[in-house]
């Protein structure tokens, strides 16, 4: 790492200093300083009025025992658990388009179409498809099945905004480990087809271990995605609802602020969710250096 | 009895055709070399007998069982490839016991096949390390070690000196001919260097443009090439080829100079043209039809030396003098015995 700093001449490191102010300065502008702003808030009962008061950790407490706050902490939760699934899904239909199935190209580029989706308009599309009357419930009618509210109904609208989420978001994924196993050595490969690996035995013995970077890497993604990314997609589809069902801190947030006039709460809010995304951060971190050393 | 067998063997990527029907009978515990300048096909026939390549037409056979339509861990076949390909995230012992491991052999078992291994490759110390701690020539070893371990009826190996530095491997070579001495397996053995092939091979194999061009001993090879492209492929440095012409039916002009040639058993047709093969270390006798060349550059090694010349003014000559130190700018003599010459017609092949 010392040898890295000494590399250079003054000027150089004067020119580097000058290339790296205006992202260090925005960064202070638009994070630091809002975050330190958004802290001295939280121990304040700030309305959008311009008032506030000192309330000390009362924010905090309040948060802790709200159980609205609670559920969208538990609908997180969820939410996180169903990250293997939103990694390893994509990596296997990587590795299967990779193999070279016939009309692999054509997969990728329909995998890849919901990531240039905005939010708002897969919520449109869904909105249409999951609906009472929608085409889902009308196509599990051909089956006999009974139509279902998956939207407004309380045990499956959480399950059908993850769907969703993982329907938009998948093809970015595919795309990261289709890059991923183009790095792994075709010779290793041969090597264990020689050393008499079946398919199977070459994707988890070789392949799989061979992109343990990748799947770090889009795991952190995906998790990032899903603490900070969710809220287009519940503000169209489900508004949060029905009750609190798919109510996640983000949206929380936003609803504190803005429609109950409370920024001081959200500002606590907001700093439960910036500890989650810094314990993830942190875990990035690490992951990303002991990649490095390997 | 043979045990690996090739049978009319082709293989064409699309359109082009690479591999020109190849036949080739190796025996057990023969060590062959397949030699050949890039492209050749040499590397693309191995796979092929690997089981890495599909092939267009024709048969394999290992160990009189036709594998043609095998997977390659169905051939009892192992591999050292050129770019060692070792599993980056297993370890050395893990690497060398993977066969085993998919083989369902026990772990006490595998051990000692893989300590067996290691203590003939001298490399016993390096099991618990991960591939990326070793060294170029510790790679190929654990490499080999891996193959070892699968105790295959044919090693293959692809180029496997091609990453290692001159030094280690001249040490490699000799290892892995020492290796074929303690194994007695059969082997087959891929490179574009003629000193490897020359120093390690039972029998040379020269490939070019996807057929064969001769098979024999080494020293057939050097001695008896059946045509151009094998007297000057092997050898080194390579073979001299002058223009001539048939001057009576055993005797040819070149460079002015005609030369009695009495073991030639064909009838040359006077005023043929031809060209005449004479190796560098034949251009040093001490009697007999000498040509002047001046000397153009002097590669001096000390015990020899190359000198680079011309004779008569456009005929490059590479000759390799001994007891001499010769000078750039000099004319000299160069005396050779006409024993030592060959002739080839104008497509190439040898007129004996």
């Amino acid at each position: 790492m010392s040898d890295a700093t000494n590399i250079g001449s003054k000027a150089e490191k004067r020119i580097a200093v000058l290339f790296l102010a205006p992202a260090l300065l925005l960064l202070i502008i638009f994070r630091l300083i809002p975050l330190g702003w958004g802290f001295g808030m939280s121990f304040t009962d700030a309305n959008n009025a311009g008032t506030a008061r000192w309330v000390g950790a009362d924010n905090y407490l309040r948060a802790v025992n709200d159980p609205t706050f609670q559920d969208s902490v538990a609908n997180t939760v969820i939410l996180l658990a169903t990250m293997p699934m939103m990694v390893m899904l994509p990596m296997l239909l990587a590795i299967l388009i990779h193999q070279g199935v016939p009309g692999g190209k054509f997969f990728r580029a329909v995998y890849f179409l919901p990531a240039v989706l905005s939010s708002v308009i897969v919520g449109a599309i869904f909105n249409v498809v999951l609906r009472y009357d929608g085409s889902l419930n009308e196509f599990l009618a051909v089956f006999g099945f009974d139509a279902v509210d998956w939207l407004g109904s309380s045990s499956t609208a959480l399950g059908a905004l993850i769907a969703v989420q993982l329907w938009s978001t998948f093809g970015m994924s595919v795309l990261i480990f289709m890059a991923g196993l183009t790095t792994v050595p075709e010779d290793i490969i041969e090597a264990a087809r020689i050393d008499g690996a079946r398919f199977w035995q070459r994707l988890w013995f070789i392949v799989i271990p061979s992109l343990r970077p990748i799947i770090e890497f889009v795991a952190v993604v995906t998790t990032v995605g899903l603490l900070t990314n969710m809220f287009g997609l519940v503000y169209v589809l489900t508004g949060g609802g029905p009750g609190t069902a798919t109510t996640l801190p983000e949206f929380l947030i936003w609803l504190e602020q803005g429609k109950l006039n409370r920024p001081g709460y959200a500002a606590a809010l907001s700093m439960f969710l910036f500890v989650m995304m810094a314990g993830v951060a942190y875990a990035q971190i690490r992951i990303m250096k002991r990649n490095a050393e390997v | 009895m043979s045990n690996l067998t090739l049978k009319n063997l082709k293989k064409s990527y699309g359109a082009v055709e690479v591999i020109k029907g190849v036949d080739l009978a190796i025996t057990p515990g023969e060590f062959v070399v397949f030699v050949g300048p890039s492209g050749c096909g040499k590397s693309t026939l191995l796979r092929m007998i690997a089981g890495l390549e599909v092939v267009t037409s024709g048969t394999i056979e290992i160990a009189d069982r036709d594998v043609t339509q095998l997977e390659p861990y169905d051939r009892g076949i192992a591999m050292v490839f050129q770019s060692y390909a070792l599993y980056p995230h297993m370890t050395v012992a893990e690497n060398m016991g993977f066969a085993l491991r998919l083989a369902g052999h026990a772990k006490p078992e595998r051990r000692k096949a893989v300590e067996e291994a290691a203590r003939i490759l001298q490399i016993g110390h390096l099991l618990d390390r991960k591939p990326a701690q070793l060294s170029g020539g510790q790679r190929q070893r654990v490499a080999i070690g891996r193959s070892i371990v699968r105790q295959p009826d044919v090693f293959l190996f692809d180029e496997p000196l091609s990453n290692l530095d001159a030094e280690l491997r001249v040490q490699t070579r000799i290892e892995i001919a020492r290796l074929h001495q303690t194994l007695d397996t059969t082997m087959i053995y891929v490179t574009h260097d003629q000193t490897e092939a020359m120093t390690l091979a039972d029998r040379i194999v020269v490939l070019r443009g996807g057929i064969i061009e001769q098979v024999g001993a080494p020293t057939d090879l050097y001695d008896d090439p059946d045509n151009a492209f094998v007297a000057g492929f092997i050898g080194s440095p390579a073979m001299n080829f002058l223009p001539c012409v048939a001057a009576s039916a055993n005797e040819v002009t070149v460079a002015g100079l005609t030369i009695a040639l009495p073991q030639l058993q064909t009838q040359l047709r006077q005023g043929e043209s031809m060209k005449m093969g004479i190796r560098p270390e034949h251009l040093n006798g001490t009697n007999g039809p000498s040509v002047a060349m001046k000397i153009d550059v002097v590669e001096q090694l000390g015990a020899t030396a190359f000198v680079h010349g011309m004779l008569g003014g456009d005929l490059p000559l590479l000759v390799e003098a001994r007891a001499m130190r010769p000078k750039a700018g000099d004319m000299i003599n160069v005396p050779f015995d006409p024993q030592h010459v060959f002739l080839f017609d104008a497509n190439g092949d040898r007129i004996r």
